[in-house]
């Protein structure tokens, strides 16, 4: 049933494709195979009572339904830029519930994140916008991007060039722990550092 | 990492040869009232192998619906092998019978069903199917369409599916399932993280996001050439949204430009056409069944709201004004109202007509997400976490009989109805 259907889709514009994996399947529709008329129920052991008798003058074409489910994906895989991440160098910033503004009090970190990167000028910056789990989930990830953005942009003021800065959302997808505390939720919302020492390009 | 998982295709062929005998269409509940009286109807369990199987999985179908009052069978005078006679039911109250036989070899199936009306003294459908063994609860749910469609006149959901995301130790995937929660199966899709599977209009297509490499991307799963092809990917966060009616059109929410925004995309030409602007987030945007406008969620306001807005981006209104946090809206088949997650304290399922008014609220227990309408309208499915683990549930648009259907034990979030 299975087949190796080779080669898939060839990633499009973007990134490089590092590896395609593919895996197909052949699908099906068995579709077609009318069957022959119809024959009346034998044997009919549930019988309407005679009068009653199916007029045959309705009958129909013999229906045939076909469900289509699914089958093995080809799927295109995109393997993860294996840049080296180096993490814990900075903080998170956190934030406050539904909020994505940077408080002030992370002014003099900011600086400092600034500053290292004036002075390591082939490292790429990427910041990770999370979200505690009480948001839902398509809206956690826009506001993970929003918080992502606002630490970037605070950031490019202080005069990081905007294209050593990386933005990813995780939104509510990467929880740091799981209880369902202020303290953990807390925690959970935050603007995270991670140092790609290699500048991507 | 294996090479994924295989999900096996499933092709039901299902022949089956009617008789029908119905003069005219007779409407026994009318769906459209709001609270008509429940149908009573006596289902026996069909004689012959699997019989009792196929009739429990009828019964449960035709419960949830909410219409008809089932009788237990232990109050059944007649014998099935005998002919049908109203007056063996008519002093019971019964109105609807089901009666019928199952013969097979060892691995074909073949049933006949009668469902007969009481009151008429006639039969209103007589059918036989012809299945593979290994179909019996979809060649089952066949039956109850059939049974529902000629008592009420309406095409019923029972072949349906949810497509969902199903977090098993951290790896997600997109899982397809049956209405009721069976046969919950992981497609191949290889993806750590995956968000908000839709379906298309024809139902042969999901779209949903991904995040691959770094970067959020729209994919596109085809079940007719079983591919998953990238459709949009760029940087900052693209999240998956809704097909336009003719399902050339996706709209969705993006952050190229700096925050997430609405924008249109084009699949056949991948021309795409900015909607929204302003500084705050505009995200989850749900195109309306004609496909004339489109709500979303946006934080302009101050909080996470619902807006309507023309599908070409103007006419831009605010729907919800209770309460601090409104999102994941989505659109009954009939444009006539929207499924949204309202935050009460906790989140909570809540329905709305577009123009605002009439809101409800129609949960009450845990948190509750993510909601979309069955194809009949009839329906809601959502995720909630109120047995601990987040699961998928369905209720009808009332509030009623919710129950989780995922399998237990799997995270469940994101439920998509699928169209047929």
């Amino acid at each position: 049933m299975k087949k190796f259907v080779a080669e898939a889709v060839k990633s499009n514009r973007v990134l490089s494709v590092l590896t395609l994996t593919v895996i197909a399947l052949s699908f099906m529709l068995v579709a077609g195979c009318q069957q022959r008329a119809a024959t009346r129920p034998e044997g009919a052991a549930v019988t309407p009572s005679a009068k009653e008798q199916p007029q045959p003058a309705q009958q129909k074409e013999p229906e045939k339904i076909t469900e289509q489910k699914a089958g093995d994906v080809t799927s295109e895989e995109v393997a993860s830029i294996s840049a080296e991440g180096k993490e814990g160098m900075f903080e998170d910033v956190l934030f406050d519930f539904d909020k994505y503004d940077v408080k002030e009090s992370y002014k003099a970190e900011m600086q400092s994140v600034a500053s290292w990167m004036s002075k390591n000028s082939s490292a790429t910056l990427s910041i990770e916008g999370h979200c505690d789990d009480r948001g839902t989930n398509e809206y956690n990830l826009a506001l993970g991007d929003r918080r992502a953005k606002s630490v970037k942009d605070l950031l490019i003021s202080l005069g990081v060039p905007s294209s050593r800065i990386q933005t990813i959302s995780y939104g509510e997808e990467k929880p740091l722990c799981t209880d369902q505390s202020e303290e953990c939720w807390a925690k959970n919302r935050r603007a995270h550092f991670v140092i790609l020492m290699k500048a991507g390009k | 990492m294996g090479k994924g998982i295989v999900f096996m295709l499933l092709l039901l062929t299902i022949y089956y040869s009617l008789f029908t005998i119905s003069a005219e269409a007779k409407v026994y509940i009318d769906i459209t009232a709001p609270s008509s009286k429940k149908l009573p109807i006596a289902i026996y369990d069909l004689q012959g192998p699997l019989g009792r199987e196929i009739s429990e999985i009828i019964r449960e179908d035709l419960i949830f619906t909410g219409l008809f009052m089932y009788i237990d069978k232990s109050s059944y005078i007649e014998d099935q092998q005998k002919a049908f006679n109203p007056q063996n039911w008519t002093p019971l109250g019964i109105e609807a019978v089901v009666k019928g036989s199952v013969s097979g070899g060892e691995r074909t199936l073949k049933v006949t069903v009668n469902l007969y009306d009481t009151m008429e003294a006639k039969p209103v459908l007589s059918k036989q199917y012809q299945s593979d063994k290994d179909l019996l609860r979809q060649l089952a749910h066949n039956i109850s369409n059939d049974i529902y469609q000629s008592l009420t006149g309406a095409p019923g959901v029972f072949r349906t599916r949810i497509a969902f995301v199903g977090d098993a130790e951290g790896d997600k995937g997109i899982y397809i399932m049956d209405w009721d929660g069976q046969r919950a199966k992981k497609t191949s899709v290889k993806s750590k993280l995956v968000l908000a599977p839709h379906w298309s209009p024809d139902g042969s297509q999901l779209i949903y996001s991904s995040e691959r490499g770094r970067q959020w991307g729209l994919y596109l799963l085809d079940f007719l050439k079983m591919t998953e092809k990238m459709v949009f990917v760029s940087k900052g966060t693209n999240m998956a949204g809704d097909f336009f009616p003719q399902g050339d059109k996706v709209a969705f929410s993006s952050s190229k430009e700096g925050t997430p925004d609405i924008f249109t995309l084009s699949l056949k030409d991948r021309s795409f056409k900015k909607l929204t602007s302003t500084y705050g987030i505009e995200v989850s945007p749900a195109v309306s069944p004609d496909g004339s406008s489109i709500v979303f969620v946006s934080d302009r306001g101050g909080s996470p709201q619902i807006y309507h807005m023309r599908s070409d981006g103007s006419d831009v209104r605010r729907v919800t004004f209770e309460g601090s946090y409104n999102t994941s809206p989505s659109w009954s088949p009939k444009g006539d109202r929207i499924v949204f997650s309202c935050r009460r304290g906790k989140n909570q399922i809540c329905t709305v007509k577009p123009d605002g008014s009439e809101l409800s609220q129609l949960t009450d227990q845990g948190n509750n997400e993510d909601p979309s309408f069955s194809p009949d309208g009839r329906y809601i499915t959502f995720s909630s976490d109120r047995d601990k683990i987040k699961g998928i549930y369905i209720m009808r648009t009332n509030g009623e009989a919710q129950k989780r259907v995922s399998p237990k034990g799997l995270r469940a979030t994101g439920p998509r109805w699928s169209p047929n």
